[in-house]
C-alpha cells in the first residue's frame, strides 16, 4: 500500500503545493545556527528574506574547506541558504531600521541570532516589531539567551563553545582521551532545526488564536536535550558519566570494529531476534543462550557487555565488511561500513528518494546538495533555487513586497540604507557571470 | 572600535525575563493542546523525541505499546533501571498517557482503527510493510480521517532500493551511514597503527543524535503538514529515513568530493573549513577557541601577547589559515599560548579583553570544556531553570532535560517524564472509546491491552 503512496514522487514532487506556501519570514543571522532555520522553512515553501550588511554581508562568505570554494563562493554558505531573497540592508541606518520594519510589518516571522540587546539597539527588537505586527512570531538564537550571567556577560559563542559547555564533547570520545569536537555542527544545525520546531509550533497557536510570541533560544542548552540519560544518571548514581567510545552503552551490542580488510565497521543487534541472527552468522549460535548474554539488560552489564563485543571484534577481524554487509541482511542484524564522503554522493538509494537532489540554479548551475529529509507524500519539500551574491535582490524585494518605486529605492541606495556586494570572493556573482542570470522580474 | 557600543542589554532582558521564565510557564496555555497524537514508536528513539516534542507543547499523545512494554525501554545505559525503566525511556515518556495494544491481534487493530479516525497525528516505527501488513497504513486510514498526519522514522525510509532492508533503525548504524562518524576523531599519530593508538579512529557522537535529528526533522515535517492541514483539511503520509536526516546537515563534504575528488578525513579538534576554530589544550584541561571573524582571531593574538609577534595588524583575512598545512602550523603556536593558562584564566582573559582589549567589545570565543556534572552545577544553566527537576507522581523528582528554549505565549513544558507500559489503559480508553471496566478486563485477560 505505501507503493500507492510514494509512486513516482520524485516525478511528481515539483508539481505539488508547499506545506508552509504563503508564509513569509524576515531574517537577520549569521553563520548557521541563524540561517539554517529559515533554509529549511525555504524548502518548505516559506518566502525567506535574508537581509545582510552590505557590501561584505555574512562571515559565512568566506568559510571554506581547506581553500576550496565552489565557483567563487563558499560551499557552507551554499548549503545553509538555499532558496532565499537576498538583500543587503545596513542596520545601523534609520533609513534601514525603517525599511526592515516596513518588511516585518509584511512578515510572519522574525529571526535573528545577535547577543542580547542587539535588535533592541537597531530598533527593530520585539516590543518595536511586535507594534508593527502584532501577530508576529520573533525568533531570537544565540549562544546564552537574552538573560542570566553569561548574557549579562556579553560572551560570544560558537557551535563548539555549545558542545564544550554541555558536557557534550565530553561524552563523545575514548575514554582518557582529549574531549572531542565533533566534525558536524550539532549545536547549529540541531540547534536551527530544534528552534524551528518552537517557531511552528507558534504558527500553529497562531492559526488558532492570532496570536504571535517571542521565542528564545540558546544553542547551548539546547544540545543539553539529546544528551537523554546522562542528567538522570548522574542524578540518581552520584556519579560523573564515562565516555565510551563507538560503543552505545545503551544498546548491545552496538560498537564499530574493524573488518580484515582494514574497513571500519558499525554493528548493532539488539533484540532476541537480531541477536541470535548475530550469533547464528558468527557460527555461534549457543551464545545466544549463554546466561551473560539471555536478554538485553543482562547483557548491557559492563563485564557482560565487554565480553559480547570482544567476541564479536575477533571474529569481524576475520572477515571483510562487505562479507559482513552481506551477512547482517541474511540473518537480520545491522550492519555497515562506514560512509565517506564518496559513498554518500554514489548512494542510489538517495538519489532515488531525491534526497540527494539535483538543483539547477540560473546563477550556481547544476549541482546536488541535500533535500529537507522528511518526504512529505501531499506537499513536498523542494529547494527552488541557490544563494545570490550581497545585496542581489535588492530592487525585486523592495518593489514586490514594498511596492517601492524606482526613485524610492534610488533614495534607500543613496542614504546607505541598501547596497550590493563588494567586488571580492564570496560576496560576488561567480565568474563569468552574464549579468542577467538569476535577475527576478515580476 | 567606533560605532561598536555594547547595546543596551539590562532593561530588555528584565523585561523578557518576566515574560518568558519557565518559572511562569504554567500560567501560559500550550500550542498544541487542541491535538490527538498516537505514537507507536517501536524500539525506536527517534519516534519517541518527535513525539516528545508534541507532548511538551501539550498535544495529547497516546503512547501505544505491547503488552509489557516497548523493547526501547531495556535500552539503558549498563543495564541500569530506574524504578523499573531505562533511564533513556525515563526522560522521553514525558507527557504521554500509556496504553498497551498488541495490534498482532486483529481485535487489537479493530480497536487502533477507531482510535486512527479520531486522531490527528501518527507516529510509527514499524519496518516499512509493517503497518500496511496490519491492515493499519496510511492508505488504509486516510478513506476514514482524510485529515490525518501520518508520519513513519525507519532505518531507509518507505520506499527506494534499500528501503526493505532487514536492517533496524539503530542510532549507531545511521551515524555511520551518514558520513560524520568516518571524518570525526583523532587523527593516527604518524608511524603509529591503530593497535598501538585504539582511539584514534573514525568516532560517533556520544549522544544518540541521529535518531534526535530524526525526530526533530519529522517533528518540524508534521507541524508544517498541520498548517497546511488547517488550510486545506487535507492529511497526509510523512517518510523519515534516520540516516539521511542526520547527512542532512552535513555543511559542504559531499560537494566537495563531488567537485574535487576530495574526501573528507578525521581532522581531531581542528576544523577544516574553519579557522579559529579548535579545541585547545590548557594547563588543567581544554577550552574551546572560536575567532571566525578577523578581528576575533586578531583579538586572540592579542590576548595571548603576540599581536607583534605574529603580526596581527597586518592580516586582512581569515581565509589563508584555513589550508591545512596553515591551520597545523598555527594550531601548534596557539596551543603552546593556551597550555601557559588554565581554563578558567583564558576564559577571564577573554572576557576581560571585551571591556579593554585593542580591539574591544570584540573578543575571542573562550569556552571550557566541561564534564555533564560540571554542567549541571553551572549557576547560569540553574537561574535560567534548565536543571529544575520534573516532580513526577509516579518516579519522584528526575533530573532531566526539558525543552530547553522559551517562548512568552505557549512555552513547553513536562507535566511528568514517563508512565509504566499501560499505565493509562483505563482513562484512555474509557475516555476516548467508552470502554468499561468489564470489557478492558476481557482484553486485558485475552492479551489484547
Amino acid at each position: 500500500m505505501s507503493e500507492i503512496t510514494w509512486q513516482d514522487y520524485k516525478k511528481n514532487k515539483e508539481k505539488k503545493s508547499s506545506p508552509l506556501e504563503g508564509i513569509r519570514v524576515l531574517e537577520v543571522c549569521t553563520m548557521l545556527l541563524g540561517p539554517i532555520g529559515p533554509a529549511l522553512l525555504a524548502q518548505l515553501g516559506a518566502e525567506v528574506i535574508r537581509c545582510e550588511f552590505p557590501p561584505m554581508g555574512d562571515v559565512t562568505r568566506s568559510l571554506n574547506p581547506f581553500g576550496w570554494f565552489y565557483k567563487d563562493q563558499s560551499p557552507l554558505l551554499l548549503h545553509i541558504n538555499q532558496g532565499k531573497y537576498w538583500v543587503g540592508l545596513d542596520l545601523h541606518t534609520p533609513e534601514g531600521q525603517r525599511t526592515f520594519c516596513e518588511l516585518a510589518a509584511r512578515c510572519d516571522i522574525v529571526e535573528n541570532n545577535f547577543r542580547p540587546g542587539v535588535m533592541e539597539h537597531w530598533n527593530i527588537g520585539y516590543r518595536k516589531i511586535r507594534e508593527i505586527n502584532p501577530g508576529i512570531i520573533f525568533l531570537s538564537k544565540n549562544g546564552y539567551g537574552q538573560w542570566g550571567r553569561y548574557a549579562r556577560e556579553n560572551r560570544p559563542s560558537n557551535d563548539g563553545a555549545s558542545q564544550a559547555l554541555s558536557g557534550y564533547s565530553y561524552m563523545s570520545r575514548f575514554p582518557g582521551q582529549t574531549p572531542l569536537k565533533m566534525r558536524a555542527y550539532i549545536g547549529d544545525n540541531y540547534g536551527g532545526m530544534v528552534a524551528e520546531v518552537a517557531v511552528l509550533a507558534a504558527l500553529h497557536y497562531r492559526d488558532r488564536t492570532g496570536k504571535g510570541q517571542f521565542i528564545e533560544f540558546s544553542q547551548t542548552e539546547n544540545v543539553m536535550r539529546p544528551m537523554s540519560w546522562i542528567w538522570p544518571y548522574q542524578q540518581i548514581t552520584g556519579k560523573t558519566p564515562e565516555p565510551a567510545g563507538n560503543r552505545d552503552v545503551s544498546v548491545c551490542p552496538a560498537d564499530t570494529f574493524r573488518s580484515s580488510d582494514g574497513i571500519f565497521v558499525a554493528l548493532a543487534a539488539s533484540t532476541p531476534e537480531e541477536f541470535k541472527g548475530l550469533c547464528t552468522a558468527m557460527g555461534k549460535p549457543e551464545l545466544a543462550e549463554d546466561p551473560r548474554f539471555k536478554d538485553h539488560l543482562t547483557r548491557l552489564r559492563e563485564e557482560n557487555a565487554v565480553a559480547i563485543l570482544k567476541i564479536i571484534s575477533d571474529w569481524i577481524r576475520t572477515r571483510r565488511a562487505d562479507e559482513i554487509e552481506a551477512l547482517a541482511e541474511q540473518y537480520g542484524f545491522a550492519a555497515t561500513h562506514l560512509y565517506t564522503a564518496k559513498d554518500l554522493v554514489e548512494n542510489e538509494h538517495y538519489r532515488a528518494r531525491d534526497f540527494r537532489t539535483e538543483i539547477d540554479d540560473p546563477m550556481y548551475g547544476r549541482y546536488r546538495n541535500y533535500e529537507f529529509p522528511v518526504k512529505m507524500s501531499e506537499t513536498p519539500p523542494n529547494t527552488k533555487w541557490s544563494v545570490r551574491p550581497v545585496g542581489f535582490d535588492n530592487e525585486y524585494v523592495m518593489r514586490r513586497f514594498l511596492g517601492k518605486s524606482d526613485a524610492e529605492i534610488q533614495k534607500l541606495y543613496d542614504a546607505g540604507a541598501l547596497a550590493k556586494w563588494r567586488d571580492a570572493q564570496g560576496r560576488r556573482p561567480p565568474p563569468g557571470w552574464d549579468g542577467k542570470a538569476g535577475l527576478r522580474t515580476e | 572600535m567606533a560605532g561598536n557600543k555594547r547595546a543596551d542589554w539590562s532593561e530588555w532582558s528584565s523585561w523578557i525575563r518576566e515574560r518568558d521564565d519557565p518559572k511562569i510557564a504554567h500560567t501560559r496555555p500550550e500550542a498544541l493542546d487542541d491535538l490527538l497524537v498516537l505514537d507507536l514508536s517501536s524500539r525506536s528513539f527517534a519516534g519517541c523525541h518527535c513525539s516528545s516534542f508534541l507532548a511538551e507543547h501539550g498535544a495529547e499523545v497516546l503512547r501505544i505499546e505491547p503488552p509489557g512494554g516497548d523493547f526501547i525501554r531495556t535500552c539503558t545505559p549498563y543495564g541500569i533501571v530506574y524504578e523499573g525503566e531505562g533511564l533513556n525511556y525515563l526522560t522521553e515518556g514525558r507527557n504521554k498517557h500509556h496504553i498497551t495494544l498488541d495490534l498482532s491481534r486483529p481485535e487489537a487493530r479493530e480497536i487502533f482503527k477507531k482510535l486512527a479516525r479520531k486522531a490527528d497525528i501518527i507516529i510509527e516505527t514499524y519496518a516499512p510493510g509493517t503497518m500496511d501488513d496490519w491492515g493499519l497504513g496510511y492508505e488504509d486510514l486516510k478513506p476514514d480521517n482524510p485529515g490525518l498526519i501520518f508520519g513513519s522514522i525507519t532505518a531507509f525510509g518507505a520506499f527506494g532500493p534499500r528501503s526493505r532492508s532487514r536492517m533496524a533503525d539503530y542510532d549507531n548504524i545511521a551515524q555511520a551511514m551518514s558520513g560524520f562518524q568516518y571524518d570525526t576523531g583523532q587523527m593516527l599519530p604518524a608511524g603509529k597503527s591503530y593497535e598501538e593508538c585504539p582511539w584514534a579512529v573514525p568516532t560517533k557522537s556520544g549522544p544518540w543524535i541521529a535518531w534526535f535529528m530524526a525526530g526533530t526533522f519529522m517533528a518540524m515535517g508534521i507541524l508544517s503538514a498541520l498548517h497546511w492541514r488547517m488550510k486545506t483539511g487535507k492529511g497526509q503520509a510523512l517518510d523519515v529515513a534516520t540516516s539521511e536526516a542526520y547527512a542532512r546537515i552535513d555543511d559542504f563534504v559531499a560537494l566537495w568530493y563531488e567537485h574535487t575528488g576530495r574526501i573528507s578525513e578525521r581532522f581531531g579538534n581542528l576544523d577544516i573549513a574553519l579557522w579559529l576554530y579548535c579545541f585547545a589544550p590548557t594547563k588543567d584541561g581544554a577550552v574551546f577557541l572560536g575567532g571566525l571573524r578577523l578581528e576575533m582571531w586578531q583579538a586572540f593574538a592579542d590576548m595571548v601577547g603576540k599581536w607583534d609577534e605574529w603580526g596581527a595588524e597586518s592580516w586582512t583575512n581569515v581565509a589563508p589559515f584555513t589550508k591545512e598545512e596553515e591551520q597545523l602550523k598555527w594550531s601548534e603556536r596557539v596551543f603552546a599560548e593556551t597550555r601557559k593558562y588554565t581554563s578558567s584564566e583564558l576564559v577571564d582573559m577573554s572576557l576581560e579583553y571585551s571591556r579593554h582589549g585593542r580591539l574591544a567589545p570584540i573578543t575571542c570565543v573562550v569556552a571550557p570544556i566541561l564534564s555533564p556534572e560540571d554542567c549541571m552545577k553551572d549557576a547560569n544553566w540553574i537561574d535560567r531553570g534548565i536543571f529544575v527537576p520534573v516532580s513526577d507522581i509516579i518516579y519522584g523528582d528526575v533530573m532531566t532535560a526539558r525543552g530547553q528554549y522559551k517562548m512568552t505565549e505557549t512555552p513547553p513544558r513536562t507535566h511528568w517524564v514517563c508512565q509504566p507500559a499501560g499505565h493509562a489503559n483505563e482513562s484512555v480508553y474509557a475516555r476516548h472509546l467508552e470502554l468499561d471496566a468489564s470489557e478492558l478486563d476481557r482484553l486485558k485477560n485475552q492479551g489484547i491491552i
